[in-house]
Parts: C-alpha cells; structure tokens; sequence
C-alpha cells in the first residue's frame, strides 16, 4: 500500500465497517433481548394466571379457568398451548390447541419460571415457559399429603413466529443499511481524501517545474495545508543549500577557466606573433622558452587545482605517524630556501626539537609548504619568516609568520577564499594561483584541526594551526 | 596609429606588444593600473587594450575614470572573464569593445582597425586621396594600378595622413599617434620620415600629395 490514498480509504472504510458491525450487533442483541423478553414476560404472565386459576381439591386438579376465555388457546392462528403436569408426571390438564399433542415437559426450582425455544404444532419456532408451582387448596388440611406431591408443573406455549420473523427483518435491515452506508461513505471518503491530498499534488506540480539549471525558483506556500508547511519549508531549505553549492561549482570553475585563461592567451599570442613572420634563430628560442616557462606555470598550477579538487572531496587517506614537528618544517623549508636568499629573507624555525604531533605527515607537509611559499611569496624584501610550536594539553599550535603584509584585517577575512590574492599584483603569476590558503585550511579540517589568521601591527602576517594530538582516521 | 596596451600578465604584454609594433602600431606598454591611468590621460591614443584584472588600479576603474574625465579614446577590453555580467558592465563602463583570453592575434589586430576607422568615421577599409589607394585592412598602398612597399612606420604615419586627409596635421599630432612614448624624439624625426613616404609615393610627372604646410604642419591630398 503505497498510495496514500488507498491507505486512508482502507483505513477509513475498514474502520467504518468495524464500527457498523459492532454497532449492529449491539443494536441487534438490545432488540432481541428487549422482544424477547417482553414475549418471555407475557408468556410467564400467562403461565401464572393459569396456575392461579388451578386448585387441589381432594387430590383432584380442578382448573377454575373458564379457556372460553382465553381464545388463544383456542385458535388455529398463531395458537397458545398450556398444559398440566402432577409431580408424578401424570398429564392433569392441556390446551385443546395442542389436540393430541403434548408439550415437553420441563421445569425449573419452585415458582421460577424456565424458557425454552421449540418448534410448535403449526410448525412455527414458539417459545415456552416452565412453571412449577403449588397450587392453592381448598382450605383442608392435607398433612399427610405431602408437599411434595402436591407441586404442579405447567408449560405454557406460545408461537413467536412473529418475533422470530421481526427479528430477521431487523437482521436484514442492519445489513442492508450498513452496506449502503459502507458504499455511500467509501463515495463520500474517496472524494474527501482526494480534495485532502490535492496540495500534495500541487507540491509535487512545483517540484516537478523546478529545473536543474535553474535553482532560484523556491515552492509558495499558497493553498498549502499546516501539516504541507513543514515539507515546504525543508524543501526550500534544501534548493537553497543545493543552489548555494551549485553557485559556489560554478564560481569555482569559472575562476578556474579565468585562471589559465591569462596564461594561455600568453601562450597562444606568444606563438602567433612569433609565427606572423620569419625571425631568426635567436628570437624562435625566446618565443620558446618563454612558452615552456608558462606550460610549466600552467602544470603547477593544474597540480595544484587537482590537489585541491581531491582535498574538496575527501579522497584523502591518512597514515597517522608521530610527526617530529621542527624536522618537518625544515625539510619542507628545502623548497623555498633558495627564493629567500635570492630576496634576502631571514627565516628561523623556532618550534622546540622535542616537540612532537600525531598526524598524517604528508598532509601536513602539504599545508606547511603552502604556507613557506605563501610567506615567501608576501613578505617584504630583506624581511623575516618565522615558525613557532606550542604544545597544550591533546592539542599542537604552530604558527607561520612574516613581515610585509600589506593587508588590512577587512581583507584577511577573505585570504581562505579561493582565488583571493591580497595585492592583484599577484595575478596570473601562475604557481600562486590564489589557491594556497584556502588549500591550507581544508587540509587542516580534514586533519581534524583549525586555521586561524592575523595580522600584527607592523605587517606582521600570521597563520596559526591549531591541530589535534592524536589523528582520528 | 599609437596604442596603449595595458596588461600585467608579463609574457601577453611583451608578445602583443612586439605583434603590434609588427604590424605598424606605435604602442606603449605598462603592467600597473596606476601607470596606465596616467598615460593615457597624458596622450591622446588612439585605441587603449585594457586588461581588466590589474594591480594599482583595476581596469573597470581606469575605464570609468578614462570616461569621467571626458576622454573618448576608444577602450578595448581584454579579460579572461567571459561571464555575460562582466561584459555588460565593461561595455556599459564605456568600453567600445570586448575580446575575451584567449583570442587569436589577427582579431585583435583587426578589431583595432575597427575601432580606428570608427574614430576617424571611416567605414570603409580602404582609403582613396586622388590616386593613391589605401588598403587599411591588408595594410597595403597603391599610387594608380602601381604597388607601393611600404615599412611599417612609413605605412603607419601614411596612413594616420590619409585619415586626416584634407586636414593640416602637425608635427606633434604625428609624432604623438605613430611613435611611441618611450622612444626617443628627435626633432626633426617625423620631417625626416615624410621625406621617406615623398621618395616613396611622389611621381615627377604628378602634382604632389603632401605638401608642406609652414610652420603648422602637412597636409595629404589637398588642392594647392
């Protein structure tokens, strides 16, 4: 039961049916307890009149009642029948009705009447009442008879072919009734539940109209029922986060296209004006190598864009080793040695010897290499680059630090943008493609840690890490 | 015709730059925002390439700052960004057109013609003063069914002539659109120029082309 629809109608037309059954029954066994009873006390009315009427005279039954009457005993149409029983089981008296018949003789404790179902003369299901009683005595005293012997049972009959016949009428009409109320409100339930689920057909109307290309659109509330609202809401929370990150792809590979763009326009230009006419030999070998200077810029950055792709998307797998911080940081310091003393830069590692971190070393490496070479890249001519380590109590601090930053705080928000250079100066260099910084901090996340950045007065520019102890895999 | 080319990407500065100079052009270059402002509120250029993306001062900037200040000079943008926002705000900047990274040289060259047949109201690529012809897009000069060959700087001082044909043009208007800034000016080094382009396209049985003007200047194509 998928449909909605088919559970509600089944729920409803199936509770439905229940309670008219119940309610039918109930109804049903309330009448016929009423009919009977009332036939059951007419009867028992009857049987007592006639014991009443009845008399021991000598050890003679005299019955006092003129049957005349009482035509019911009489009368070949719904008939009466009574008769009269001794202790001994000897007949006394009975109903002309019965003819040659007799009634089944049956009784209950002296003075309760018993009722019992049967079939009568004329065919017709009766019912009947058993009575044991004692008669009245003419006054004489009777001592030696004794009480015993002096009871009298009397079974009076009736036919109940009328109620019998009410009560499956009644029978009828409960279940004819109930069958058309089950039909009519399956009409009346199928209409409702359908004009109830329509909104339901309208969001799904709107979530159909929302296209993949265009995730701006968001679903209206019109019309919506309260228990709709919240599936609305959560619907349009989620196309919102969808569309954020639809804009964040597509702004990213725009920047992306933008970023060797530049360098292929160089390219292409480079070769074209170079091809435009015969040079000589001298001038092919400029054209060439400054070509190869920007394939190779380019591939840095390819590198460094994949990289980054495969940070984005998880795929990095840790081997968790424990890390000696200061060696980590000289050996990833190899790489930008040479730039600095071309530029006369002072670098000092001023992480203690001892101090040790568990995490994934190439990881790390990765991020410390970013940030040499984005310190390298920033800092001023003839300017310092220093590195520190703090160790708290399940957590590693390491700071990066240079001078020459020329940002202010509004723009160091921005430095783990991707893309963001804090001079456009920087542009197009290449190899610094905007992508350092914002690289460090997604490795650092991954790494289970946080990158925080300050700048000092006097342009002192400062990454701090913040780095778990032990490494979670 | 004098071309200020401003682009910071060092390789697509000195590679267009050497192309343009190729083909005629006399162009100045620089790589800073700032910088480029400042030439070109100093010369009057006859198309300024503008990258969008640059250091000192963004291209958008100088443009709107070009445009504040009243000059008309016509502004091609050069950008790597390509989205539909970014050409409509650099054309509604006042930009009179627009080549997206990476592009092929030969377009840009001819939407430079373009653009300086537009500021010369010269629709036609071809310039006709009596009987010397001028091809502005193939860049070649006829004196009756005769070709001339022409060096690029002869081609580009005749052809600034021909677009102010009729007009008197002086010394430092040709001194200013076809030679560049930083080279060094002699005095006499536009006289000495005419006198090439006279050996070139002068004909002893045919009235004379350009003529002397003094003291003011020279003059192509006109009556005397």
């Amino acid at each position: 039961m998928r449909s909605l629809r088919t559970r509600l109608l089944v729920g409803i037309i199936g509770g439905m049916m229940l309670l008219l059954l119940v309610f039918s029954v109930i109804v049903y066994t309330v009448i016929r307890r009423a009919l009977l009873n009332q036939f059951d006390a007419s009867l028992t009315a009857t049987a007592r009149i006639l014991a009443a009427s009845v008399e021991y005279d000598d050890d003679e039954v005299e019955l006092e009642l003129d049957v005349q009457m009482m035509p019911g005993f009489q009368s070949l149409e719904r008939p009466a029948y009574y008769q009269f029983w001794q202790h001994d089981g000897t007949v006394v008296a009975k109903s002309p009705s019965l003819g040659t018949d007799d009634l089944l003789l049956f009784e209950g404790s002296l003075g309760v009447p018993v009722f019992q179902v049967l079939q009568t003369r004329s065919g017709q299901p009766g019912r009947a009442v058993g009575l044991k009683f004692k008669p009245r005595s003419d006054g004489r005293d009777d001592e030696q008879q004794p009480a015993k012997q002096r009871t009298l049972t009397l079974v009076v009959a009736h036919d109940a072919g009328d109620l019998y016949h009410h009560l499956r009428f009644l029978r009828w009409l409960l279940v004819i009734a109930s069958v058309g109320i089950i039909s009519l409100s399956f009409l009346v339930a199928a209409f409702v539940v359908r004009r109830g689920l329509s909104p339901l057909n309208s969001l799904a109307a709107q979530i159909a109209a929302v296209r993949e290309d265009d995730l701006t659109t968001r679903i209206t509330a019109e019309h919506m029922p309260a228990e709709v609202v919240p599936i609305r809401k959560q619907l349009n929370d989620l196309l919102s986060r969808l569309e954020a990150s639809f804009n964040r792809e597509r702004r990213f590979t725009a920047d992306v296209a933008h970023e060797l763009r530049t360098p292929l326009a160089g390219m292409r230009s480079t070769l074209e004006v170079t091809l435009a006419r015969m040079r000589d030999v001298n001038e092919y070998q400029t054209s060439l190598s400054d070509c190869l200077a920007i394939s190779k810029n380019m591939q840095a950055m390819v590198d460094n864009l994949l990289a980054f792709a495969r940070i984005d998307a998880h795929q990095m797998t840790f081997h968790p080793a424990q890390i000696q911080l200061a060696e980590l940081v000289n050996s990833c310091w190899q790489g930008f040695s040479d730039e600095a003393r071309q530029r006369s830069i002072v670098f000092e590692n001023r992480i203690p010897a001892e101090m040790t971190c568990q995490s994934d070393p190439e990881s790390l490496s990765m991020a410390l290499s970013n940030l040499l070479d984005n310190a390298v890249e920033y800092s001023n001519e003839a300017g310092q680059i220093w590195t520190t380590g703090r160790q708290a109590d399940d957590s590693v601090e390491i700071t990066v630090a240079n001078t020459g930053c020329r940002l202010t705080n509004e723009q160091v928000s921005q430095v783990f943008d991707c893309f963001w250079r804090g001079d456009s100066s920087r542009t197009n260099t290449g190899v610094h493609c905007g992508l350092g910084l914002a690289m460090v901090q997604r490795i650092i996340k991954a790494l289970g840690g946080h990158t925080t950045v300050e700048v000092q007065n006097g342009g002192i520019f400062t990454v701090r890490l913040t780095l778990p102890d032990s490494l979670r895999t | 015709m004098r071309l200020l080319l401003i682009e910071d990407y060092r390789p697509l500065q000195k590679s267009l730059g050497k192309g343009l100079r190729e083909a005629g052009f006399a162009v100045d270059t620089t790589g800073d925002g700032n910088e480029g402002l400042w030439y070109a509120m100093s010369n009057d250029y006859d198309v300024i390439i503008l990258d969008l993306m640059l250091p000192g001062m963004d291209g958008l900037q100088i443009l709107k700052e070009l445009r504040a200040k009243g000059r008309k000079n016509p502004v091609l943008v050069l950008t790597a960004k390509d989205t539909l926002e970014d050409r409509v705000t650099g054309l509604d900047l006042g930009a009179d057109d627009y080549l997206v990274k990476p592009f092929e040289f030969k377009e840009l060259l001819a939407r430079i013609r373009a653009l300086m047949r537009r500021r010369y109201q010269e629709k036609r690529p071809c310039i006709k003063v009596k009987d010397l012809r001028l091809d502005l897009a193939a860049q070649r000069v006829w004196r009756g069914r005769e070709e001339v060959q022409l060096t690029p700087r002869e081609y580009a001082l005749l052809e600034y002539l021909a677009m102010r044909a009729g007009q008197t043009v002086s010394r430092i208007d040709i001194w200013e659109h076809v030679y560049e800034f930083n080279s060094s000016a002699s005095s006499n080094v536009v006289d000495v120029y005419i006198g090439y382009l006279r050996r070139k396209i002068e004909r002893p049985d045919r009235p004379p082309l350009i003529r002397t003007v003094r003291g003011r200047g020279y003059i192509l194509g006109a009556q005397s």
